[in-house]
């Protein structure tokens, strides 16, 4: 049960970043803030599982990572997605809207 | 991947930096703004922390993952570079096709030899036998250290009791075979057949652990001296052969030598010992007294023993001599004969090809070795003529190690190529090398190129192509980009590489005097081989075998002891023999025409002992002994020997005559030096009167010396091999035929064994030396080929290099024949260093040559001078060439 709410959980991290970097390259800290501002009030995310992930996307080569400069001249660490992201992200989100569809339905109208 | 730069490849330190960098940049970041949005710095530090989560947990997580995607990243960039390497050298390859063929086909002969030799090599001296743990099978023999007899066969009796009173030894057991002469007819399956027979003693196939793949081995008591029973074991190749691998063969029953023989079973195809030849197996207890006396003194089987587990070699021999001088202090017969030999089984079948064999892979190596050498050359040539692209690259940043992996990369293409094209050729040399040995090589049925021999030949391409690449290479990636950039990569490279390219021509010199010594060597020795007398003209003698069959035609009782020679009667036997020969002298086309029991090279006669009257032995030795030879009259002539003194047999010699014996040179020499032996007696059983002397006659090899040998009368020593010997007026072998319808005229049931010339006997004697000689010439001549082609080639690329100093000189006013003559004086410098470094090397190599030499000492000086000529001659005619086209340049054109 545990497991399955990981990677429940993993698979949504994952999508969530591959769509926060769909609009061009941030950094982690960027990221996070992206995620917030749209879930707040859904998801309860902490910040290590979505470091996790996202070195784990750079590991699958879904996003590549840069060092560049933040918006106030710190070093940050960039990420942008890779050809392989944007396919990713593009049937995940296909599967995720199938999902929510379904489950919707089973749920019924309110 | 899109990557223009090459970062640096991330160490562990450097990716634990990084993240903490990361995490550290998402802390400020957020406490900032939480500072910014009210907060109080502990508090938003606090809040900050707890949005993480667990840190350290993280951190340890992209440690971990960032090391494996750094090293995946490494891979893929490896793999990458590598890939377009390769691309890049196959398209330069393929831009010179000259070069890329020569090359390939250069290395391809080099690697196909190899891996032929080796896969010859591995199949007969590496692999074990094929029989279960056989590293504890030995081969076991009977020593008369008196006689200096260390390896001599077994007698029948005293295996018997080795058997018995073995401890250490898990089981023992010996066999009777000679190649063409144990044989037994086999009748009642079309035309009578001689088989080729191995006879075995109990133990022989429990030592070996060999089981029939079909049927029984026989049961002790089926093997009993006297016995009743008749069985026998088919090969797996007569069984295949005759029986058309029926599986119901055994239970059946066959006709052998007259008597009817059980079929136990089928040996597996796998059991090739002692012979690849054999047909059939039989108990050695069936052949009669009157074939092979069971008596202590006749020594005729070899002796196959197998250690109990964990037992040393030492131990084994330990036991046998214990058991050995125990029986000589038991039995008079067995006096001298107090010790036994034990040699590894696996040393014993193939100590006759180890060194030839060794030898040839030795010299194969230094082809490759050679080669490595000649491509070496050629690839600093064409590196040169690259040095302008090579120094923008290097201007460009790329890093040297980069480079020289690039080029290596060109190398390793090239290598690998030849490397498969020479395994395809070694598939087509392998059987053509088996053929040239003839039926001399031990085991060549088992030789074959497996995945042991590929990978020796991938090895050895990989390892070729490092050779031949990595100085080069290496070479060209530390030239100095400026002056590189400035001459156009000309001069200064070319000066900078000079000292390599003097090694690269004093080594190749080196190895070509080595090969050319080894193959000049070598071939001196098969002409003297080819120069030895053998004691009789083989050209235009023809031989018939066949064996008289005893129970058809009786030979004559033993006289009684004493009694006068007139006394004996004559048998069935005697009409048979002397009718057959009487017939056949009656052939037109016939010159002469006699018989023999062992012809040259064909079985070296019967060991007997003998004495001489007044030369008592004294207590504790052997009689003297000596080979016999059984022929019948006119032997001596129809073979062309030679009488030195005294007769040879005539037809006077009858069965009733007083026996006389003819010996050769040998024997007179060894037990009458300094007399006439004609006229002396010696005691064969009864006193007999040596009537003649002839000339040596070499009966076990070509190399091999007579040894001191008595021929006796068949007629009054009667044996049943017989071999007709005939001269014929034109082509011995149209007589083949008219031989064997004459003794088929006698007897139309009388089975042939085998219809040879003397021509084809000596030559077969020439075999195993022939074969190592023809490899040997050829690798020295590829030897001296490639040495040649490669000082040419390095030469004439200097020339060209050198076009605009040429140029000057000759604006100068030098004269044209002098600036050639600097070239070849170079080239001959060079060659002489390398040629003495080459007799040296050859001097110190051609000791391990001695064994198959025959004639030359292995430091022959005339020989190694030759080489040395010879590869002076070479190396002038290789630089003239070059030389001459630098006499040719035309000064205003270079100048210009």
């Amino acid at each position: 049960m545990d497991t399955d709410r990981l990677n429940l959980l993993q698979g949504t991290l994952d999508v969530l970043i591959l769509q926060a970097l769909h609009g061009g390259p941030l950094h982690g800290y960027a990221v996070s803030r992206w995620v917030r501002e749209r879930t707040r009030g859904t998801l309860q995310i902490e910040d290590a599982p979505l470091y996790k992930a996202l070195h784990r996307l750079e590991h699958a080569r879904c996003i590549a990572a840069e060092w560049g400069l933040s918006e106030n001249n710190r070093r940050a660490r960039y990420y942008r997605l890779t050809g392989t992201g944007r396919r990713r992200l593009r049937r995940d989100a296909v599967a995720w809207r199938r999902y929510a569809t379904a489950v919707a339905h089973v749920l019924g109208p309110k | 991947m899109r990557r223009i730069f090459q970062f640096r490849w991330r160490s562990p330190t450097h990716i634990r930096e990084d993240v903490d960098a990361e995490v550290r940049f998402h802390l400020d970041a957020r406490v900032e703004e939480l500072i910014a949005g009210g907060l109080p710095r502990a508090a938003a530090l606090a809040e900050a922390r707890r949005e993480f989560g667990d840190l350290e947990d993280a951190r340890q997580y992209m440690h971990r993952i960032d090391r494996r995607t750094e090293w995946q990243r490494r891979r893929r960039n490896y793999m990458w570079d590598f890939q377009r390497d390769v691309q890049y050298a196959i398209r330069r390859l393929r831009s010179s096709p000259g070069f890329t063929a020569a090359a390939i086909l250069t290395l391809a002969l080099g690697i196909g030899a190899n891996t032929a030799i080796f896969s010859i090599v591995n199949s007969v001296l590496f692999r074990p036998l094929p029989f279960p743990e056989p590293e504890r099978l030995y081969a076991v023999y009977s020593a008369n250290r008196t006689a200096d007899l260390l390896q001599a066969p077994v007698s029948a009796v005293d295996l018997d009791d080795w058997r018995a009173q073995r401890q250490q030894i898990e089981d023992i057991g010996g066999y009777f075979y000679a190649e063409g002469s144990t044989g037994i007819d086999l009748t009642g399956r079309g035309d009578p057949r001689r088989l080729s027979v191995v006879f075995f003693t109990p133990g022989f196939f429990s030592s070996l652990r060999v089981t029939p793949s079909q049927g029984r081995l026989p049961h002790e008591n089926e093997m009993v001296r006297g016995g009743r029973d008749r069985v026998v074991l088919l090969s797996h190749r007569f069984w295949t052969n005759e029986f058309g691998a029926s599986a119901g063969v055994a239970g059946t029953t066959v006709m052998l030598g007259g008597s009817p023989h059980d079929v136990l079973g089928v040996l597996p195809a796998e059991m090739r010992f002692p012979t690849d030849l054999a047909d059939v197996f039989v108990p050695y207890s069936t052949i009669p007294d009157s074939g092979i006396p069971r008596i202590r003194p006749v020594r005729t089987l070899s002796v196959v023993a197998r250690a109990k587990p964990g037992i040393s070699r030492e131990a084994v021999q330990a036991e046998m001599n214990t058991i050995a001088s125990r029986l000589a202090g038991q039995y008079p017969e067995d006096r001298a004969w107090d010790a036994a030999t034990v040699l590894p089984l696996h040393e014993v079948v193939t100590s006759a090809v180890r060194r030839p064999l060794l030898v040839l892979l030795g010299a194969v190596g230094f082809v490759v070795l050679l080669a490595c050498v000649n491509l070496a050359g050629l690839q600093l040539a064409r590196a040169v003529g690259r040095g302008r692209e090579i120094g923008v690259r290097i201007a460009l940043g790329a890093r040297r190690g980069r480079l020289v992996r690039q080029l290596l990369t060109e190398s390793l293409v090239l290598s690998v190529c030849g490397g498969v094209v020479g395994v395809f050729l070694a598939i087509l040399l392998t059987p053509a090398l088996l053929a040239l040995a003839a039926g001399e090589l031990p085991r060549a049925s088992e030789v074959r190129l497996d995945a042991f021999v590929l990978t020796f030949s991938l090895l050895l391409s990989v390892l070729t192509g490092l050779l031949f690449g990595l100085v080069p290479a290496w070479r060209t990636a530390s030239w100095n980009v400026h002056q590189m950039l400035r001459e156009g990569g000309r001069g200064n490279v070319a000066a900078e590489s000079g000292r390599l390219r003097t090694g690269l021509i004093v080594a190749e010199v080196a190895l070509a005097v080595i090969l050319v010594a080894g193959a000049a060597l070598m071939g001196r020795s098969f002409v003297a081989l080819l120069d030895v007398d053998p004691g009789f003209r083989a050209t235009g003698l023809i031989a018939v075998q066949f064996t008289i069959n005893t129970s058809k035609y009786p030979p004559p009782p033993a006289p009684p002891a004493g009694s006068p020679a007139s006394a004996r009667v004559p048998a069935p036997y005697t009409r048979f023999y002397t009718q057959v020969i009487e017939q056949v002298r009656t052939l037109p086309g016939v010159v002469s025409a006699a018989a023999v029991k062992d012809p040259p090279f064909r079985g070296n006669g019967e060991r007997n002992g003998f004495g001489i009257p007044g030369r008592p032995v004294p207590a504790g030795q052997d009689a003297p002994s000596a080979a016999t030879i059984h022929v019948s009259d006119g032997y001596f002539r129809t073979i062309g020997a030679r009488i030195v003194d005294g007769r040879e047999f005539t037809p006077q010699d009858r069965f009733d005559a007083p026996f006389v014996v003819v010996v050769n040179e040998a024997f007179a020499r060894q037990f009458f030096p300094g007399e006439r032996a004609v006229g002396h007696r010696i005691l064969r059983g009864a006193p007999v009167e040596i009537v003649g002397v002839v000339n040596d006659i070499r009966q076990v090899a070509l190399a091999e010396p007579a040894r001191p040998t008595m021929y006796v009368h068949n007629l009054q020593n009667s044996r049943v091999k017989t071999t007709i010997v005939a001269r014929a007026q034109g082509d011995p072998l149209a007589l083949a035929g008219a031989i064997r319808e004459a003794i088929w005229s006698i007897d139309p049931q009388q089975s042939i064994t085998g219809i040879f010339t003397f021509d084809e006997s000596v030559s077969r004697a020439l075999a195993r030396p022939r074969l190592v000689t023809v490899l040997l010439l050829s690798f020295g001549g590829v030897g001296l080929l490639l040495g040649a082609v490669g000082i040419y080639g390095i030469l004439a690329f200097l020339v060209q290099q050198r076009r605009s100093e040429i140029g000057v000189r000759l604006a100068l006013g030098a004269r044209p024949v002098d600036v050639a003559a600097s070239f070849v004086r170079r080239g001959l410098v060079l060659t002489v260093a390398g040629v003495a470094i080459g007799l040296a090397g050859a001097l110190l190599l051609s000791r391990y040559l001695e064994a198959v030499l025959y004639g030359v000492r292995p430091t022959d000086p005339a020989t190694f001078a030759g080489v040395a000529v010879m590869l002076l001659v070479a190396a002038a005619l290789a630089s003239w060439l070059p030389a001459r086209r630098a006499a040719r340049v035309d000064p205003a054109a270079t100048l210009r």
